[in-house]
């Protein structure tokens, strides 16, 4: 559905969880496991497997981490963004 | 005929939209603020008078979506569904199209006849973002207005339009998804061509593929068959797309808002950061961003109390010449003292809202405003995690120091009923601005700053840990945290103005009548004489176990009333204010302790009763007081080594 926003899909290998990349890096969603209310309430809010986003940056300790996705920034639990698969883009 | 020239809108849209100021500059004082039934969201209601016109207002809360995620999303669709609104107002906040306009599409399928308005546009533009809105009133077939809420800019073509469209049958353009669901939607309408539910056919049909728990479940009442037949259908689905049918649908509508996007805005490339977005970064870095929040909310504590304690002292003096007044003109007489006892009450309230509350509010809400809150949510996450509930609770955190019943009352925030609870149970357990009086009253000014501030690090320490013992203790999963960031702005003297008056108002109506009704209680109680008894029948537990005088189990009574009344009584019942001269410190210590947690106060109480049910708010304070008298009779014995 969304080729044009996707990337070439590589190799499992490069898929990585959306907060073990580093800030100011874009990458694009692969996959969700986040379960279905969380990851419904998530392409509520516009993040869907094929996603851009940005990740801007995180807090102390393990904390959430802000993203940019859809030209809007959103926050996102550590939990739930290491259920986030990602690649670089 | 009268009823002609009344017309009724909804404003709805999602979070930090400006949906609140539109709201005010439409409704201006005419405005009521209420519940929905049954319900503890706050329900916005108000009229404006225009052009002859009676329209009636009603701001629906802030949603992302149609769902059943939350109350507020099901009392949103059910209220546009039964009671149709002439004209539902979408205010979208232009500088967050795409994701805006994922609600706009939700909003199109309840096929309500719709006006967008494209708030923010000025901000929009300073970012760089042109939209095109005659193109996007074209593909969505809905008039579209640019508005700028903070001025007002805009809003009256907006009435201007729900006035002249107002009778008119609108036809929507629908938005196709793809073929493959399409066909789904096609063959369950079908089916339910015939149905006698209020909602739209398609609704209904996209709603079953979403596997909507509640239309799931009365259409299933209506046809016993359907559920086998959805289920069919959406199993095809997600043998297609690989993934659950809800969110096929949802990815298909937000790519629908994707590609709206793409064809109707332009982003110009910009000039160096501006000033806000600067701003933004430093107040989230990992570092200076916790440091900039600790100087905020600092500053702002120490503005509050500075400017409380003198302000509440001048009352003081004031109340105490009425007190004389009435005492000489009135008499002494067992009914006079019960009046007095109900004004008393009436007055120490004014001299806790005027002075603290309203000052705190005042700042509170310009911090939101501007905001800063979202930034402390996520500041904060990570800690409030590790007690089981997630960033947003720092703010309801926030406002019990200024005074736990708007505290409480604020937990509605939170998304599930676990976390709203375990957050008002822990708000309870915030030193408030009259706790705080007792700590540096007596604590600050006559042991040290330094064990007054300890005091506080202490109580924090105890929520922590409260916090993780009541979520170990209630079922269910902690809920993530996902909040959308909004942009800094500058705040808006009027819906400050605003937010302050309702909160105040909330305030005082819910802690009044309780307020007034225990203070004459309790003043019957000590005109009978029956104080020294009932401090002779505690003295076990504060003279043996405590260690403090007899006379602190009146104070503590009373304390529940409002907790400052621990200090003023001490004073009263001593003749004295210098209470080093009656107190060793870790007396002082003591009490300061035993009055931070023992109970919350009863305007708290009430709040409790009313959002929790009796039940829990008595196990609460139940709780609260043993555990703080425990406490502090452990303190206590580790004092006695200390000093």
């Amino acid at each position: 559905m969304r080729r044009h926003r996707k990337g070439k899909i590589n190799s499992p290998d490069d898929r990585t969880s959306l907060c073990d990349i580093t800030d100011g890096q874009k990458v694009v969603i692969v996959s969700m496991h986040s379960g279905r209310t969380l990851t419904k309430r998530l392409a509520d809010l516009g993040l869907t497997v094929g996603t851009e986003i940005k990740v801007i940056g995180r807090t102390l300790f393990s904390g959430p981490i802000q993203i940019e996705a859809c030209g809007s920034r959103l926050v996102i639990g550590r939990g739930l963004a290491s259920k986030i698969l990602v690649e670089l883009k | 005929m009268m009823d002609e020239k009344k017309i009724n809108i909804v404003l709805a849209g999602q979070g930090n939209t400006g949906k609140s100021a539109v709201f005010n500059y439409l409704t201006g004082l005419h405005q009521h603020i209420g519940n929905w039934a049954g319900k503890t969201i706050e329900k916005r209601e108000g009229t404006l008078f225009y052009d002859g016109y009676t329209i009636d207002v009603l701001d629906l809360p802030g949603i992302y979506s149609f769902t059943t995620y939350s109350v507020e999303e099901v009392i949103s669709r059910e209220y546009i569904i039964h009671q149709q609104p002439d004209y539902v107002i979408n205010i979208i906040d232009s500088t967050n199209l795409e994701r805006n306009l994922i609600f706009t599409l939700q909003l199109l399928e309840l096929e309500c006849p719709i006006i967008l308005a494209l708030n923010m546009i000025d901000l929009a533009k300073k970012k760089g973002i042109m939209i095109d809105s005659k193109k996007l009133q074209g593909i969505l077939n809905v008039p579209v207005i640019p508005t700028v809420a903070s001025r007002g800019s805009g809003l009256t073509r907006i009435v201007d339009k729900v006035i002249e469209l107002k009778g008119n049958k609108t036809e929507h353009s629908i938005h196709a998804y793809g073929k493959e669901i399409e066909d789904c939607i096609q063959q369950l309408s079908v089916l339910l061509k015939d149905n006698d539910l209020p909602y739209p056919v398609r609704w209904i049909a996209i709603k079953l593929l979403e596997k909507d728990k509640v239309i799931t479940k009365q259409i299933g009442e209506k046809y016993p068959e359907m559920p086998e037949k959805v289920k069919q259908l959406c199993e095809k689905l997600e043998e297609i797309h690989g993934h659950d049918s809800s969110l096929v649908i949802a990815d298909e509508r937000s790519h629908l808002a994707y590609q709206i996007t793409r064809e109707i805005e332009t982003i110009i490339a910009r000039r160096k950061a501006s000033l806000n977005e600067r701003l933004d970064a430093i107040t989230t870095h990992k570092f200076t961003g916790y440091l900039v929040m600790i100087l905020i909310l600092g500053g702002m504590f120490f503005a509050v109390f500075t400017f409380g304690n003198r302000f509440s002292g001048e009352f003081d003096k004031v109340f105490k010449n009425w007190y004389n007044w009435w005492n000489n003109t009135v008499g002494t007489s067992f009914p006079a003292a019960l009046g007095w006892a109900a004004i008393e009450s009436i007055l120490a309230l004014v001299q806790i809202a005027l002075p603290y509350i309203l000052p705190f509010y005042i700042m509170l809400y310009t911090l939101e405003d501007w905001g800063y809150m979202s930034r402390i949510s996520f500041l904060m996450d990570n800690l409030m995690h590790k007690m089981g509930i997630h960033g947003k609770a720092c703010i309801s955190f926030i406002i019990g120091l200024g005074c736990n019943v708007p505290g409480c009352l604020s937990c509605r925030i939170m998304e599930s009923k676990r976390e709203r609870f375990i957050t008002a149970v822990l708000v309870t357990l915030v030193p408030c601005s009259a706790v705080s009086v007792i700590v540096f009253g007596l604590v600050g000014k006559y042991v040290g700053l330094w064990w007054a501030l300890g005091l506080y690090l202490f109580a924090l320490i105890i929520i922590f840990i409260a916090g993780k013992i009541s979520s170990k203790l209630s079922l269910g999963e902690p809920v993530e945290l996902i909040m959308p960031m909004s942009d800094y702005k500058t705040p808006q003297f009027k819906t400050i103005i605003y937010q302050t008056w309702d909160a105040s108002k909330e305030f005082v109506f819910i802690a009044a009548p309780i307020v007034v009704i225990s203070g004459l209680v309790i003043q019957a109680i000590n005109l009978a004489g029956w104080m020294p008894t009932i401090s002779k029948v505690l003295s076990p537990v504060t003279v043996n176990w405590l260690g403090l005088p007899a006379i602190t189990g009146i104070l503590l009574i009373f304390g529940i009333l409002r907790k400052e009344l621990i200090l003023v009584m001490l004073a009263a019942y001593l003749g004295t204010t210098n209470f080093s001269d009656v107190l060793t410190p870790q007396q002082m210590i003591t009490l300061a302790v035993v009055s931070m947690f023992y109970v919350p106060c009863v305007a708290t109480i009430s709040v409790l009763w009313k959002e929790y049910g009796w039940k829990k708010a008595l196990a609460i304070c139940v709780l609260e007081i043993l555990f703080a008298i425990l406490l502090a009779g452990f303190i206590k014995r580790i004092l006695d080594f200390v000093f």
